[in-house]
């Protein structure tokens, strides 16, 4: 099959986007794993209660430039804050639980969810529309990107950097490095573990949020949407290796890419392509791309 | 002793009058009602059209058993979420058969669920009308049986009509996008079918097959206006119209196209405009299972559909009346007319009666065809434009394309 160069680019281009948008959640639900060797399957249900706040929010402040943006961060902060308040009453139970139960539970979780935002917000189909700067696309020779995915773009590289720079960089970084190697000890040095715990999975919600919010205005906001977003997510975090960003990271990027050359040259079985990729990856690297074997 | 004695003999009195009230209201209820069971996808991306095919059953069912019912009986629908998953549909289908011993079967969506439920309509001998799946495999002959009937329009009529808009469009690289399931394969091949009939010098340059549900259509887009296609036969159904739209626009798809797309699968349901409001593609073709707009030629039928339109508005409590009522309307229509015909709530009876029925619908005049239990159902077609009238766009001009000519 031909290849132009043009084709190339923007399947790329489309891939990466997908990819971008894929990572910032999908660091929410490595990071919470890392750390609280948590396997949250309601992740996804936070993605999408970050989709309905951002609508909701911009329907009481209203659209244009700022009311988006605004309403895209109350959106994401309001999530991270329910994040804490269910973790400090529920998830909190589930640290060092058997995965099958986690898996159960967060499961049951993401069930409640999709029927409490029918409940809220109706099944009628919602939609957000793009802040008014970054509505058009660029063009030049054959190759199309409109704004918003160039934004995504950045606003992923950008997430992916902050988190390096704040897990690596900074004091609370490393404490939260350190409650993930050892727990117990952290808190014999006078850390209060518990409210760590708390701030990290209320910061994976908050990820989890953002992407929601931001990926509202290029799709529908539906009630299933949670549910649907949560199998890529995990996808991506098997083939980069649980609990690591950078794995996150690549893994976004091999699935983004994966998918859209799969499409491209396997229109019929595109999601082979992707589910192949991870059966090999599991075979041959079962920790995945980034991952470090569990010594425990 | 004798206490425990006395607790038991209270505790086993209980227990028979609790279970003979049981049993001698189980019998009052078959006696006064007919229960339906309305397996509808109401939740997810379809509940959007699920649910008005649901009232549109309810409100029917309203309306004749405020007139008393029929054979003295009320009806009574016991839906339950198929969730638009073939797996789930079978699930809750036998639970109504089995816990909740209905006397028919109503509904199901999506063209995954129709064949599944039609199997265990077979098994269990009871009557199954679909209302809204639409792949021919569900009434082919080697699938066919006297449990089953569709008051849906099927793949062959919608990719017939399609391809004979899409013939008059004049240009000649044509593409095709469809969710990768029964109802788009069927629709695709119905359509590819019709168009090379039609326009021989026309080429099928490339065809995507997205799943079901699909988020992220942006890859498929770009893979396809890589191929460089000048018209576009879609079948983007289930409620991921919106999000295809909206990605399409931004990669300048229909622009490209020059708005020769055309969306079969009720992509022009009111539902899906007021859904994307003004970001819905103007100047691109849809269908529908009924418009706010459509004024039937045919003054009497055209008195019957305002009049439907008015009811449904008071029923629903909406200003613009959803598209997919009608759908759970005629097909309660049909059941209730083969019930009075047979004078027989007994499966193979209601369904002989339905054989070859003709009734008047809000959308006009319908046959049950009895060699293939498929009803002569069309569907209204048009272009998008936007309307001072509303705040979303509507299809104009409007027209109903009947699939009597389209079905054989």
């Amino acid at each position: 099959m031909q290849l132009d160069v043009a084709l190339f680019a923007n399947q790329t281009l489309s891939g990466l986007s997908t990819a971008m948008l894929m990572f910032i959640a999908a660091a929410g639900l490595s990071l919470v794993f890392g750390v609280l060797r948590l396997l949250n399957f309601a992740h996804g249900s936070f993605f999408m209660f970050g989709a309905y706040l951002a609508w909701q929010v911009s329907s009481w402040i209203g659209g244009g430039e700022f009311g988006f943006w605004l309403s895209v961060l109350i959106a994401a902060a309001m999530v991270a804050a329910l994040a804490g308040i269910i973790e400090s009453l529920v998830f909190k139970r589930l640290y060092g639980r058997p995965e099958l139960i986690q898996l159960l539970f967060t499961y049951s979780l993401t069930l409640i969810a999709g029927d409490a935002v029918k409940k809220l917000w109706g099944s009628q189909p919602l939609s957000l529309a793009r802040p008014p700067s970054l509505i058009g696309s660029f063009e030049m020779g054959g190759v199309t990107l409109p704004y918003y995915n160039f934004f995504l773009l950045c606003a992923g590289l950008a997430t992916a950097g902050i988190l390096w720079y704040v897990m690596q960089r900074t004091r609370i970084g490393m404490v939260v490095r350190a409650a993930a190697v050892d727990r117990e000890m952290l808190q014999l040095l006078g850390t209060r573990v518990k409210v760590v715990y708390c701030a990290v999975f209320s910061t994976g919600a908050f990820l989890a949020a953002l992407a929601g919010a931001l990926v509202a205005p290029t799709t529908s906001i539906v009630p299933g949407m949670g549910a649907e977003v949560i199998i890529p997510l995990f996808i991506i975090v098997v083939i980069g290796g649980m609990g690591s960003i950078w794995g996150a990271l690549l893994g976004s990027i091999i699935y983004g890419v994966t998918l859209s050359f799969g499409i491209l040259w396997f229109p019929q079985f595109s999601l082979f392509a992707v589910a192949a990729l991870m059966v090999v990856i599991l075979i041959f690297r079962p920790q995945g791309l980034v991952g470090e074997v569990q010594t425990r | 002793m004798k206490y425990a004695t006395k607790n038991v003999i209270s505790c086993m009195l209980a227990t028979i009058s609790f279970s003979l009230g049981l049993a001698a209201s189980s019998t009052v209820m078959a006696q006064e009602k007919i229960k339906i069971g309305f397996p509808m996808a109401l939740s997810g991306s379809s509940a959007q059209f699920g649910e008005p095919i649901l009232k549109g059953a309810q409100m029917y069912v309203d309306e004749i058993n405020a007139k008393g019912g029929v054979l003295g009986k009320k009806f009574e629908i016991i839906s339950r979420d198929s969730k638009a998953k073939p797996d789930e549909a079978v699930r809750v289908t036998r639970e109504l058969i089995g816990r909740e011993k209905v006397d028919f079967l109503v509904g199901s969506f999506t063209s995954g669920e129709g064949p599944a439920i039609s199997e265990i309509a077979k098994e269990a001998k009871v009557l199954f009308i679909a209302l809204a799946p639409k792949t021919d495999r569900l009434t082919a002959p080697d699938a066919l049986h006297p449990y089953v009937f569709r008051t849906a329009a099927n793949t062959t009529t919608e990719g017939r009509a399609a391809a004979a808009i899409v013939a008059r469009w004049k240009v000649k690289r044509i593409a095709t996008i469809a969710p990768n399931f029964a109802y788009g394969q069927d629709a695709v091949t119905a359509f590819v079918a019709a168009l090379k009939k039609l326009r021989p010098d026309m080429e099928i340059v490339d065809q995507q097959w997205p799943k079901i549900n699909e988020g992220d259509y942006s890859p498929f887009i770009t893979a396809q206006m890589s191929k460089k296609p000048e018209g576009v036969f879609s079948v983007i159904c289930c409620g991921n119209v919106t999000a295809f739209a909206k990605q399409a626009t931004g990669l300048g798809y229909f622009k490209a196209l020059n708005n020769n797309f055309i969306n079969v699968a009720e992509g022009g349901s009111l539902e899906s405009m007021q859904a994307l409001g003004a970001e819905y593609p103007l100047g691109i073709w849809g269908n529908a299972a009924d418009a706010l707009n459509y004024t039937p030629a045919d003054p009497a039928t055209a008195k019957v559909h305002t009049d439907f339109l008015n009811r449904v508005k008071a029923y629903t409590k909406t200003q613009y009346p959803p598209s997919w009522v009608v759908s759970g309307y005629i097909g309660m229509q049909f059941l209730t007319e083969g019930i009075k015909k047979a004078n027989s709530i007994e499966a193979l009876k209601v369904g002989e009666a339905m054989k070859g029925m003709e009734l008047m619908t809000p959308l006009g005049k319908m046959t049950m065809r009895a060699k293939d239990h498929q009803l002569t159902r069309g569907m209204v077609w048009g272009k998008s434009v936007a309307s001072k009238d509303h705040p979303f766009p509507i299809l104009s001009p409007v027209e109903y394309i009947d699939a009597t000519p389209l079905m054989d």
